[in-house]
C-alpha cells in the first residue's frame, strides 16, 4: 500500500454463545478511499460493522486507528474519534426540521439558538452531501427517503466524522435516489473522507469502490482491487465453492399441468402488471432484492395487498381475492415475511396458532369442544417437527426457528392448494432452516404448489424448481431446474440492464 | 442483514410465571375475598346476614352483566365501549316509554314484551352502528365517546328530561323485584349470562376468534378473521347487555329518566366507570387477547363486597368512589407485573 491505512483491523473474532459470527476477519481502509464490504447474509458483515463503530466491544483481536491500538466501549466514543455509521434504519426525528436533526445532540450549538441560526450552520454540511436545494428548515418527513439518508450523512459529517460507514444506504431506494447517494459518496471521498460501503447491490459496489473486502462465514477472503475482478469472480469468492447440503434435492422434472395462473397482477411497488403461472407440485422462487416487487406480488395473490388489476385462475375458477379470508376460502395460504407482525398470535398458545386458519373445519356448528382440535393441532405439530408437549405454551416463548415453523405449519391446517411464503427463513438458525426446506420439498411432492419470495441468494439457487427474477418492480426472466445459476440470478436482480458496463 | 438466532432456553422464572400466572392471580383475588369476609364478620355489624349477601350479589349482578358484555369488547382488542351508561339510559327510557305510553298506541300500554323488544332493538342498533365505525378503523375511544353524547342526547330529548312513571302492578315486576328459588331474578340472570358467556368464549369458534383478534389484529386478518365483523358483534353484545340491565333497573324503579345511570345508579355513582373497573379488577388485559368473563364476574362480586363493606362502615359515596379507583390501580399494577414476567419479550 502506498500510505498507511487510517483504520486497520487484524485477526478479529467474535462469538455469541455457541455461534461464531466472526472467525478471522481482517479489514483496512485508507484515507479518501471507498472500500466495499460484501458477503451474504450471515457472513459477518454487520458484526464487523458493529465492531468498527463501537457498538460491540466484546471482540478479540487488534483494532488500530491511525496506527494506534484503540478500544471503544460505546458508539459515542468511536464517534469522538471520527468514526460514524449511517444505519439502514434512519435515526432522524420525522417532525423536526432538517437543521434541528443535524444538530440533534446539541454539540457545537449555543444554549439559545433559533432555527435560523441552526439553518445557517447546517448549510455547508448539506452542500457537502449534495442537498444544495433543500431548505434546512424543512421538516424531515417532507423529504424523500433518499434525501433523508443524505441528511443522516450530513449529520455525521457535522460531527467531523473521518470514517463513514454506510450500511445498505440504497436498499430501499429507487434508481434516481440511489444515484444521488453514489454521487455523494464519491464527493465525500474526494474531500478526503474514508467510506466503508456495505451493500448487496453489486453494481453499486463495482461503480464506486476502489477495493472490496469480501467476507464469507466470518472469515475475510482478502482484499480485491475492484478493477481486477468481475461479478462472477466476486460471487464465487462470496459463496465459496462448497455448496451446503442443507437443501433437499429438487424434483427431476416440472409437471406442465398449470395449477395457478396469475394474470396481470399489479400491486403497489410493481411497475407493470405481472403474469406467470405455477405448476402442480413445484416450488417456484421469486427472486429479487428489497423493493424489487417479488414480495408484493406474493402478498397480492393472497389478498393481503391490493392489486390494481388482474386475476388468478385456480382449479378452473377465475377470481381476485380482496382479502386474506377470500384467498383462504380458495385454498391459498400466505405466510408473510414478518411473523411477529402478522404471522403469529404471540400471546396465545401454540395450538391456537396452529388451528387459527381452520376454525371452521375443526368445529361442529360453530362449537369446538377441544378433543378434535387437540388431535388436529398435535398432528400438525408432529408433522412440522414442533415439540408436541409444548403445544399449550405461549408461542412467544419459542425460538425464532420454531416460531417460523408454527407460522408456516399453521397453513397446513387448511390443506392448501397453493402455499405462498415470503422469506421462508428470515431470522432462523441453520438447523431450523434446513428442516423448513425439507418440509417445503415434501409438501411440494404431495402436490401442493409452493411459491416463495426470497432475498437470500443461496435459498433462491438451491431450493426451487423454477425461478423468476425481479428487479426494481419489473419481472426480468425465468430459469428452470439446472439452468438456475447463482451468478446469472445475481446479475438479474442487481444489474439486469448492464448499467455497470462490465 | 445478519440476524443471529440462538435457541435460547426460556428462563426458568418466566416459565414458572407462565404456568402460575392464571392460578396466582385467581389466588390473590380469592384470598382478598377471604380477608374481606373475615374482616366483615368481626368488625362490621349486620354483615353476616342473608339480606346483606343478597344485596351484595344483587349489586354485583347489575354492573356484572354489563361488565360481561364489555369483556367481549376488551378481549377482542377494541378497548372499551365508553357509552355504557348512555346506552343503558336510552334503552331504559325506551322501555319506560313502552310501559307508560305504548309508544303512542293505547293497545300497547304496559305491554312488557313489546317494550322489552323495543329496548333491546335500540341496544342492537347502537351497538351495530358504533361497532361499524370501529370496524372501519375508527378509534374505539373516540367513536364511543361520540356515541355516548348522541345516545344520551336523544334519550333526554325524547323524554323531555322528565321522569317517566308507570304504576304497579305492571308486567315487569318479576324482572325488577321478583325472585326465583330464593334469588332475585336479576341475580339469576347474572349467573346464567356469566355461564353462557364463559361457554361461548371457551367452546365456540366465535369465542376463539375474540381471543385471536384481540391478541393480534394483523395476524387475525391474515388468517381470515377480520376485526370488522368482530367489532360489530362485540359492540352489539355489549350494548344488548346494557339494554338488558337498563330494563331490569327501570322495572325495579317503576320509572325511568335519562340521567338514572349517572346519578341514581348503584352506590358508586357513575356506571361507566364502575363497569370498566369491574373488567379491570378481574384482571383482563386492556390490550386484548387475555382474560375471561369468569374473571370479570369475580371482579364484579369483589367490587360489590368492598362497596358493601364501606357502606356498612358508614362511608358515604365520595370515599367509596375513591375505593373503586384504588382497586383499578391495584389490579392494573398486579396484572402488569405478571404480564411482564410471562410474555416473551419481542
Amino acid at each position: 500500500m502506498a500510505s498507511d491505512p487510517v483504520l486497520k483491523i487484524t485477526n478479529v473474532s467474535r462469538t455469541f454463545g455457541a455461534i461464531q459470527a466472526l472467525k478471522e476477519a481482517n479489514f483496512e481502509i485508507n484515507e479518501g478511499e471507498i472500500m466495499g464490504l460484501v458477503g451474504e447474509n450471515g457472513a459477518g458483515k454487520s458484526t464487523l460493522v458493529k465492531i468498527i463503530s463501537g457498538f460491540d466491544p466484546g471482540f478479540k483481536g487488534s483494532y488500530q486507528l491511525n496506527g494506534k491500538e484503540v478500544k471503544f466501549d460505546t458508539p459515542s466514543k468511536a464517534e469522538e474519534s471520527g468514526i460514524a455509521i449511517a444505519q439502514q434504519e434512519l435515526s432522524l426525528i420525522p417532525n423536526m426540521s432538517v437543521a434541528e436533526n443535524i444538530f440533534l445532540t446539541g454539540a457545537k450549538v449555543k444554549k439559545f439558538a433559533t432555527l435560523n441560526t441552526l439553518s445557517k450552520m447546517a448549510r455547508p454540511y448539506l452542500d457537502e452531501v449534495g442537498l444544495t436545494d433543500i431548505d434546512p428548515s424543512t421538516r424531515i418527513n417532507l423529504l424523500s427517503v433518499g434525501e433523508q439518508h443524505l441528511v443522516e450523512v450530513a449529520r455525521l459529517i457535522s460531527r467531523e466524522a473521518k470514517i463513514l460507514i454506510l450500511d445498505e444506504p440504497t436498499a430501499a431506494l429507487g434508481e434516481l435516489e440511489s444515484r444521488r447517494i453514489l454521487e455523494m459518496v464519491q464527493r465525500l471521498a474526494k474531500n478526503g473522507k474514508s467510506i466503508i460501503y456495505v451493500s448487496h447491490r453489486l453494481d453499486e459496489i463495482f461503480k464506486i469502490t476502489k477495493r472490496i473486502t469480501i467476507l464469507r462465514d466470518g472469515v475475510s477472503q482478502g482484499v480485491q482491487e475492484t478493477k481486477d475482478i468481475d461479478v462472477n469472480k466476486l460471487v464465487e469468492i462470496m459463496l465459496g465453492r462448497e455448496l451446503a447440503n442443507m437443501f433437499p434435492s429438487r424434483a427431476d422434472h416440472i409437471s406442465l399441468e398449470s395449477k395457478i395462473e396469475v394474470k396481470d397482477l399489479w400491486p403497489d411497488g410493481v411497475l407493470e402488471p405481472v403474469s406467470f403461472s405455477a405448476y402442480q407440485g413445484e416450488i417456484l422462487g421469486l427472486s429479487g432484492q428489497l423493493g424489487s416487487g417479488a414480495g408484493e406480488v406474493l402478498a397480492s395473490i393472497a389478498g393481503a395487498l391490493k392489486s390494481r388489476s388482474g386475476s388468478l385462475t385456480l382449479n378452473g375458477e377465475t377470481f381476485l381475492p380482496k382479502s386474506p379470508s377470500q384467498a383462504i376460502k380458495k385454498k391459498i395460504a400466505y405466510c408473510s415475511s414478518d411473523r411477529k407482525k402478522d404471522g403469529l398470535f404471540l400471546g396465545r398458545p401454540i395450538f391456537e396458532n396452529l388451528t387459527s386458519p381452520a376454525l371452521d373445519t375443526i368445529s361442529k356448528f360453530g362449537f369446538n369442544f377441544g378433543s378434535t382440535e387437540d388431535s388436529y393441532a398435535k398432528n400438525l405439530a408432529q408433522e412440522f417437527l414442533i415439540d408436541v408437549k409444548r403445544v399449550y405454551d405461549e408461542s412467544g416463548l419459542l425460538s425464532g426457528g420454531n416460531q417460523q415453523k408454527v407460522a408456516l405449519g399453521k397453513w397446513l391446517s387448511i390443506k392448501p392448494d397453493v402455499l405462498l411464503v415470503n422469506e421462508p427463513t428470515r431470522g432462523v438458525d441453520v438447523g431450523a432452516k434446513s428442516e423448513i426446506y425439507q418440509r417445503m420439498r415434501e409438501l411440494a411432492a404431495r402436490g401442493i404448489t409452493i411459491i416463495f419470495a426470497s432475498t437470500d441468494i443461496q435459498e433462491i439457487t438451491y431450493l426451487p424448481d423454477r425461478v423468476i427474477t425481479f428487479y426494481r418492480g419489473m419481472m426480468i426472466d425465468e430459469h428452470r431446474l439446472e439452468q438456475i445459476k447463482t451468478p446469472v440470478i445475481l446479475k438479474e436482480i442487481t444489474d439486469p440492464f448492464n448499467e455497470t458496463n462490465l | 442483514m445478519t440476524t443471529i438466532t440462538q435457541d435460547n432456553k426460556t428462563p426458568f422464572s418466566s416459565k414458572f410465571l407462565q404456568f402460575y400466572k392464571d392460578r396466582t392471580l385467581l389466588a390473590i383475588l380469592l384470598s382478598l375475598f377471604a380477608v374481606m369476609f373475615v374482616y366483615g364478620i368481626f368488625f362490621t355489624d349486620n354483615y353476616l346476614t342473608i339480606t346483606n349477601f343478597k344485596a351484595i350479589i344483587r349489586d354485583a349482578a347489575l354492573y356484572g352483566i354489563m361488565a360481561i358484555g364489555l369483556t367481549f369488547v376488551t378481549l377482542s382488542g377494541n378497548f372499551f365501549l365508553l357509552s355504557l351508561k348512555e346506552t343503558a339510559s336510552i334503552c331504559g327510557v325506551t322501555f319506560a316509554m313502552g310501559m307508560a305510553t305504548g309508544f303512542g298506541s293505547p293497545d300497547l300500554v304496559g305491554n312488557f314484551l313489546v317494550s322489552l323488544l323495543a329496548a333491546l332493538s335500540v341496544g342492537v342498533l347502537s351497538g351495530v352502528i358504533q361497532g361499524y365505525f370501529v370496524g372501519m378503523g375508527g378509534n374505539p375511544i373516540v367513536v364511543t365517546l361520540g356515541g355516548a353524547g348522541i345516545l344520551y342526547g336523544i334519550g333526554a330529548w325524547w323524554s323531555d328530561n322528565l321522569v317517566i312513571n308507570f304504576k304497579r302492578p305492571h308486567d315487569a315486576e318479576w324482572l325488577g323485584t321478583g325472585s326465583f328459588l330464593g334469588l332475585p331474578s336479576i341475580t339469576l340472570a347474572f349467573i346464567l349470562i356469566a355461564i353462557a358467556a364463559e361457554l361461548v368464549l371457551r367452546h365456540t369458534n366465535f369465542g376463539r376468534k375474540v381471543y385471536l383478534v384481540g391478541a393480534n389484529k394483523a395476524a387475525g386478518r391474515a388468517t381470515g378473521h377480520e376485526n370488522f365483523s368482530m367489532a360489530i358483534i362485540v359492540f352489539t353484545i355489549c350494548s344488548v347487555c346494557c339494554a338488558f340491565v337498563a330494563v331490569a333497573f327501570v322495572a325495579q324503579m317503576d320509572s325511568a329518566q335519562s340521567n338514572y345511570f349517572s346519578a341514581e345508579f348503584g352506590s358508586s355513582g357513575d356506571m361507566t366507570i364502575l363497569v370498566i373497573a369491574t373488567v379491570m379488577v378481574g384482571g383482563n388485559s386492556i390490550m386484548g387477547g387475555y382474560g375471561s368473563t369468569l374473571r370479570t364476574s369475580l371482579g364484579a362480586i369483589f367490587i360489590a363486597m368492598v362497596d358493601n363493606m364501606m357502606v356498612l362502615q358508614g362511608f358515604n359515596s365520595g370515599p367509596r368512589i375513591v375505593g373503586v379507583g384504588l382497586m383499578i390501580v391495584f389490579s392494573i399494577i398486579v396484572f402488569g407485573l405478571f404480564a411482564k414476567g410471562s410474555r416473551a419479550q419481542e
